[in-house]
C-alpha cells in the first residue's frame, strides 16, 4: 500500500529539511566549544570548522588564571542557588492560600496580583526603589525584585486546585496546621509542578546579565554573564562602532568561558526535556 | 468578615511575603512613575520633587529622537511578528509527518536548543559569526570572490540580523505549541483521508493546517499584543553608534537616559509613554480576539 512505503521523496526532503534545522541549531554551540580547544592561529584563519585544530587547553587554563573569570562563575553559582531557592520559596508559599476556595480576599488578590502582568512600570521606577531599599551592590538586589514570577504562580495555584482536597481535610482534622500541610503534604506532592517552574526560574537567574549590569557596579561581584558581555563589548559607548569587536577579547578565551557557562545548562539539559515541554504548554495555556 | 479572617489567620500569615513583594516590587514602581511628572533628584526624593506637570512628555514628543524610536521599536516588532510567524508553525508540520521516532525526537529536542542560551551567548555567536576579520560568513564571502563586510556596523543589515537571529532563537519552542495542538487532531480524520486515497499534502493541506488554526490565532493575536516590547537585551548588546538609527528602541533609549544619564524623570516618562502604548496594544488584539474567536485572550 502506498501509506506504508517507507521511503518517499516527500519524506526524504522533509528528513533533510529537518536535518538542516537540526544543524542550523547545534552548530554555533558546536562551533564554539571546537574553538576553546584549537590555537588561536588555526581559528583566525578559518581552518576551524568541524574539529579542534591543534587541540590544547590553554584557554581553559587561562580562563583558571583569570582575576576575573573564576570568581564569576562563582558568583553566578551562588546568585542562582539562592535566588532559585527564594523563588520556589515564595512561590510555593504565595500559591497555597490562593489555591483554597474560600480564602479570604481570594478574589481581590487574584486581580491584584493578574493585574501587575499588565501594568509594567518599566526599568526606571522599579531601579529607584531598589535603590532605596539599599539592596544596590547586594544579592538580594537579584532576588527580591523578581522573587516570584506571575506567571510561575498562577500556573502552580492550578497545580494545587487540581489536588485532592480530601488529604488535605483528613490532614485538617487530624489537627495538622496549615504551614504543616504546606511543606509536609502539598509541597511534596507538588515536586513535577516545582521542577518545570524551577528550570524556568534557574534559567532566568543563571542566564540573566540585564540585572546585575544595573544593579552591582563591583567588579568582584559580577556574575558570568555581565564578564562575558564585558569581554563582547568592551567600550562599546565610546568605539562608534569602528572597532571589529569580535576582535577585542581573545576569542579562544571568551568561547572557553562560554563554554564553561553552559556546562550546567547542558547538565540540566536531557532531565529539563519533559519539565521544559510542560512548562511552556502550562504558560501558553493560562497566558 | 472578622470571623473569616480568624478563620484564615494561618494562611493570611502564609501569603504575607506575598502581599509584601506585590506592594514593594509591583506597585511601589507604578506609584514611583509619579516622577514623570516631577522633576526628580536622588536628594529630594519622589515626595519632594517639584511637580513639572507633563514637561518630560512635551520634551520627549517634540524631540527628533521620537519618531526613529517609534519607528524603529515598531518595525523590529512588526518584523519579528511578521517574518517569525510561519517557521514554528512550518516545523511543528513537517515534525509531525515524521515517521521514525527518534529522529523526530532528536531533532525536536536540538531545536529547542537556543532557549537554553543566555542572550549575551547568542549575541556573542552573532558578533563573531559576522566579524568581519575572521567571521564565518565573511571567510565565506572571501572565498566566493565577495568583498568583506562588517554587518553590524551597517545600519541596513541590523534588522534583519536581529530578525533573523529571533527566529533562530524562537523556533525550537514555539512549535512546542503547535506540535501539542496537531496532537489534538483526530487521528480518525486522517484514517479517512488515507482510505480516501489523499496524499500527505492533501493532509496536511486540509487536515493538519485548518485543525492549527485556532491556535495560530490565539498566537498571532497574542504576539501582536506583545510585539512593541522588543527584545532590548539583544539590541543593547548587538548596537552601536553606527547602527544607532535603526537599532535604538525604547527600551535602550529609557535605559541609556535613565541609567546612564541620570535623567530619571525624562526616562521614566518614556517608560511610561511605552507601557501605555504597549497596553493599548495588547488590549485592542483582545477586543479582535473577542470579535474573531466569540473569546478574549483573559
Amino acid at each position: 500500500m502506498v501509506g506504508e512505503r517507507r521511503l518517499s521523496i516527500f519524506g526524504v526532503v522533509n528528513a533533510l529539511i529537518l536535518a538542516c534545522v537540526a544543524v542550523a541549531t547545534l552548530y554555533p554551540v558546536w562551533y564554539i566549544a571546537v574553538t576553546s580547544f584549537s590555537d588561536t592561529a588555526s581559528v583566525v584563519q578559518g581552518k576551524v570548522l568541524l574539529f579542534p585544530k591543534g587541540f590544547n587547553f590553554d584557554a581553559y587554563a587561562e580562563v583558571l588564571k583569570n582575576k576575573l573569570i573564576p570568581r564569576a562563575y562563582l558568583n553566578s553559582v551562588y546568585y542562582t542557588s539562592l535566588g532559585t531557592f527564594i523563588n520556589l520559596l515564595f512561590t510555593a508559599v504565595a500559591a497555597y492560600p490562593l489555591s483554597q476556595r474560600t480564602f479570604f480576599g481570594r478574589r481581590f488578590f487574584m486581580l491584584a496580583i493578574v493585574l501587575t502582568m499588565f501594568l509594567n512600570p518599566g526599568i526606571i521606577p522599579t531601579y529607584l526603589v531598589v535603590q532605596k531599599l539599599g539592596l544596590t551592590d547586594s544579592v538580594w538586589s537579584l532576588v527580591l525584585p523578581n522573587a516570584i514570577w506571575t506567571m510561575e504562580l498562577i500556573i502552580l495555584k492550578s497545580f494545587y486546585e487540581n489536588m485532592s482536597t480530601q488529604i488535605r481535610e483528613a490532614a485538617l482534622i487530624d489537627g495538622a496546621s496549615e504551614t504543616r500541610i504546606l511543606f509536609s503534604i502539598v509541597i511534596p506532592l507538588s515536586k513535577p509542578a516545582l521542577a518545570s517552574i524551577g528550570l524556568f526560574y534557574f534559567m532566568g537567574h543563571w542566564n540573566s546579565f540585564f540585572l546585575p549590569l544595573i544593579y552591582l557596579n563591583d567588579k568582584d561581584m559580577y556574575p558570568l554573564q555581565v564578564v562575558l558581555r564585558d569581554m563582547l563589548i568592551f567600550n562599546t559607548e565610546n568605539d562608534a562602532g569602528l572597532v571589529d569587536r569580535a576582535a577585542l577579547a581573545p576569542q579562544a578565551l571568551k568561547n572557553a568561558t562560554i563554554v564553561l557557562s553552559m556546562i550546567p545548562v547542558l547538565l540540566i539539559y536531557p532531565f529539563a526535556q519533559k519539565y521544559f515541554a510542560k512548562g511552556v504548554m502550562l504558560g501558553s495555556e493560562k497566558g | 468578615m472578622l470571623r473569616h479572617i480568624r478563620r484564615d489567620r494561618e494562611l493570611l500569615l502564609l501569603f504575607i511575603p506575598c502581599i509584601l513583594f506585590y506592594v514593594i516590587f509591583r506597585y511601589g514602581p507604578l506609584y514611583g512613575l509619579i516622577i514623570a511628572f516631577k522633576d526628580y533628584s536622588v536628594f529630594t526624593g519622589v515626595l519632594g520633587s517639584d511637580w513639572v506637570g507633563l514637561k518630560h512628555f512635551i520634551k520627549f514628543f517634540g524631540n527628533q529622537d521620537f519618531w526613529m524610536l517609534f519607528r524603529n521599536t515598531l518595525l523590529l516588532g512588526f518584523y519579528t511578528l511578521v517574518f517569525g510567524f510561519p517557521f514554528p508553525i512550518l516545523l511543528a508540520v513537517l515534525l509531525n509527518e515524521v515517521r521514525v521516532q527518534w529522529f523526530k525526537k532528536s531533532v525536536q529536542t536540538l531545536s529547542y536548543l537556543p532557549a537554553f542560551l543566555s542572550v549575551v551567548i547568542i549575541c556573542s555567536m552573532i558578533i563573531d559569526f559576522l566579524s568581519p576579520t575572521n567571521g564565518l560568513l565573511n571567510q565565506l564571502l572571501a572565498a566566493l570572490g565577495f568583498e568583506k563586510k562588517y554587518f553590524l556596523a551597517d545600519s541596513g543589515w541590523f534588522r534583519p540580523i536581529y530578525v533573523i537571529s529571533e527566529i533562530w532563537g524562537t523556533i525550537g519552542y514555539e512549535s512546542i505549541i503547535y506540535l501539542a495542538a496537531i496532537a489534538g487532531i483526530s487521528p480518525t480524520l486522517y484514517e479517512a483521508a488515507r482510505v480516501d486515497g489523499a496524499t500527505r499534502f492533501h493532509m496536511i493541506r486540509h487536515i493538519t493546517i485548518p485543525g492549527l488554526m485556532p491556535t495560530m490565532l490565539i498566537m498571532f493575536i497574542l504576539k501582536t499584543g506583545s510585539m512593541i516590547r522588543v527584545g532590548y537585551e539583544k539590541v543593547l548588546l548587538l548596537y552601536n553608534p553606527m547602527t544607532y538609527n535603526v537599532a535604538d528602541v525604547f527600551s535602550t533609549y529609557v535605559y541609556r537616559k535613565g541609567l546612564l544619564e541620570s535623567n530619571y524623570s525624562y526616562a521614566a516618562a518614556v517608560g511610561m509613554f511605552e507601557a501605555l502604548v504597549a497596553m493599548v496594544m495588547l488590549l485592542g488584539a483582545n477586543a479582535v480576539s473577542r470579535k474573531i474567536g466569540g473569546k478574549g485572550l483573559w
